[in-house]
């Protein structure tokens, strides 16, 4: 019994680890190859977002600002050559973990529309300074001379090393976050979530908890911001703005609130259906696709949230309740 | 440029802008009240109101009724995202609503995009007359609409709230809903004014400031945050707001003018969390414990 409840929580990630690793045997193009290393980096982000949004009830949307910070220090540091980039990237996780616990302290006492609030002030602080100083960012021309990564002697240059490093990451997040989840830790997050009141009284220290999850995913989305500015060579403070804040939350709700694998299935479906319009639309309105862009995807997100609250994650588990049950109609009693 | 005047010039800038924050900051403060729904598109309102009056200029129609149609047609996308997106929702939370309201924003950024183009617009001083001259500083006549425009909202809407029944029936649901609902209320229809009446408030600021500021179809996210920030520090009353927008534009006018243009947008959001983290900070509490 014990046995078989265990391989059935492994199941998906050893499909998705089979997946990822025939996908580059099979399909050999580069064009996928390198929207798979975004899939998985939005994915570690829209992940950490997923759980403090739908698991513990926190609407922060400060989570841009860890993902710019992890890309900005590491990509300083590689590029001033003050340490190696592997280095860099741990120093970076390390900053932002004390910084979004400084920050987080004072507001996490705030609930509901005030804590969005007061996130979205700081993610659009964070934009303005990263556009101001100049000396330290690069303003809006962008860091330029980042160098490629290296690990131990091993320098990551084409997609494919990106494409692994990435998804290495983004599983293993996915792995520690669902058992995070099913933990005791796990248990009293989603306690808070229903009744502050409730969880209070049954000795959960709530405030400890929210900073802890908050500073875990901040973490989770500084090393993902390390791999993307080592990817691309290059950031500019319009990346990490509302734009991508926008994105993140149309990966949750499309992938479905309060599920672990929701914000992947987001990421996935929304990073591929964007690349589907900029195919097919830039032929026919060259210049307009940011437009059509927003508006398709705005009308996507109000059409999920009232037809399909729990999102492609709730609508997965549906259909396969529905084929379960089927099968043991036909199987008949006794199944 | 003598000190004084700097001082004059930076102050009537600042209680220009500060006056728009304010209709902003009402346009929020209304909805939510009533509807407790954070609308994160009410920004987006002031740039179709300075927008579609552009356009409609375009169309060869006088400023007077190009602006009217504007208006209306602002109050019609308001009640239209009231009752398409905002009432249908089966689990309404806060979340719901404001991802809902930030979709529906990019949305409507989105169609303004493609009909009228990426640039910044302006449209021409309402009366073509000389700048009026106070020491060396400059006061444009526009200035004086903008004023009035606040003036004349903040008194209608007091009047309103206060004389009439169905002002006072608004104020009875942002008080008590269930109450409200129990003697006859019809919340419904209330739901739709409130939208309708931010749409038309907003679009009447996005019209009077296009010609000082430029209007593009960006310019919704910035100017909406700060008529949140007037409201939020305002307390959500009509008289708050309206003495934290003047405040916020002055604090801004003044830091444009003294230290750097560039910071005051951060300025403005960073006054408004730590007033947010401020006001968790118990202080009423031990107030209220001492012995009256």
């Amino acid at each position: 019994m014990k046995n078989s409840e265990i391989d059935r929580t492994h199941i998906p990630f050893i499909i998705m680890i089979a997946v990822i690793i025939l996908l580059p045997i099979i399909i050999p193009s580069a064009y996928i190859i390198s929207v798979m290393v975004f899939v998985a980096v939005y994915g570690v982000l829209a992940l950490g977002m997923g759980i403090l949004i739908g698991h513990a009830g926190l609407f922060s949307l400060a989570h841009p600002v860890w993902f710019g910070l992890g890309a900005y220090i590491s990509g300083i540091l590689a590029a001033r050559g003050w340490v190696s980039p592997g280095i860099g990237i741990i120093v970076s996780a390390f900053f932002v973990a004390l910084i979004s616990c400084i920050i987080g302290a004072p507001i996490l006492r705030l609930r509901g529309y005030y804590l969005a609030c007061a996130t979205f002030a700081l993610l659009l602080i964070a934009q303005i300074a990263g556009g101001q100083l100049t000396n330290i960012t690069g303003g809006h021309e962008g860091l330029l001379g980042i160098p490629s990564l290296s690990l131990g002697g091993f320098v990551f240059q084409t997609d494919l090393h990106y494409y692994f490093l990435s998804w290495a990451l983004c599983i293993g997040c996915f792995w520690f976050c669902s058992n995070l989840i099913h933990s005791r830790v796990g248990r009293a997050i989603r306690s808070f979530h229903d009744s502050e009141i409730a969880s209070k009284s049954m000795g959960v220290n709530i405030p400890k908890y929210k900073l802890q999850l908050f500073i875990l995913t901040s973490v989770m989305a500084s090393l993902a911001g390390s791999i993307f500015c080592f990817y691309l060579c290059f950031t500019v403070p319009s990346f990490f703005g509302f734009h991508l804040l926008v994105e993140l939350l149309m990966m949750i709700v499309i992938g479905g609130i309060g599920s672990i694998q929701g914000p992947l299935i987001g990421s996935f479906v929304i990073l591929w259906l964007r690349e589907l319009i900029n195919i097919y639309f830039g032929k026919i309105f060259p210049v307009m696709t940011s437009g059509v862009d927003s508006i398709f995807f705005g009308i996507l997100i109000i059409i999920v949230l009232i037809f399909m609250p729990r999102g492609l994650a709730g609508w997965v588990e549906q259909s396969f309740n529905l084929g379960r049950r089927t099968y043991a109609y036909f199987k008949g009693p006794g199944a | 440029m003598t000190l004084l005047s700097q001082i004059i010039q930076y102050a009537i800038s600042g209680i220009t802008s500060g006056s728009i924050y304010a209709i902003v900051g009402i346009c929020w403060s209304t909805v939510f009240l009533i509807t407790n729904v954070l609308n994160f598109a009410t920004g987006e309102f002031v740039m179709l109101g300075g927008m579609l009056t552009w356009l409609f200029l375009g169309l060869g129609l006088g400023l007077a009724p190009a602006a009217m149609i504007a208006i209306a047609c602002t109050v019609l996308i308001a009640i239209a995202l009231e009752r398409l997106a905002i009432r249908p929702v089966r689990y309404p939370s806060e979340i719901t609503y404001m991802v809902i309201t930030i979709a529906s924003a990019s949305v409507i950024k989105g169609i303004i995009l493609i009909a009228c183009g990426s640039e910044t617009r302006t449209l021409k001083h309402f009366i073509d007359i000389e700048p009026i001259r106070i020491l060396e500083a400059t006061l444009t006549p526009q200035v004086l609409f903008v004023i009035g425009v606040l003036i004349i909202v903040t008194v209608g809407l007091f009047l309103f709230f206060n004389l009439t029944l169905f002002g006072k029936a608004l104020r009875a649901s942002a008080f008590n809903f269930n109450g409200a609902l129990l003697i006859g209320i019809e919340i419904n229809r209330f739901r739709l004014f409130c939208f309708g009446l931010a749409g038309a408030l907003g679009a009447l600021a996005g019209i009077v400031i296009a010609p000082i500021a430029f209007t593009g179809y960006g310019i919704g996210l910035m100017t909406g945050l700060k008529g949140l920030v007037a409201a939020i520090v305002g307390g959500w009353s009509i008289s708050g707001t309206v003495l934290a927008g003047l405040a916020l534009g002055l604090l801004e006018g003044f830091g444009a003018g003294f230290i750097s243009p560039g910071w005051t947008d951060a300025l403005a959001l960073f006054i408004m969390i730590v007033f947010l983290i401020l006001r968790t900070l118990s202080f009423y509490p031990r107030l209220k414990k001492e012995p009256s």
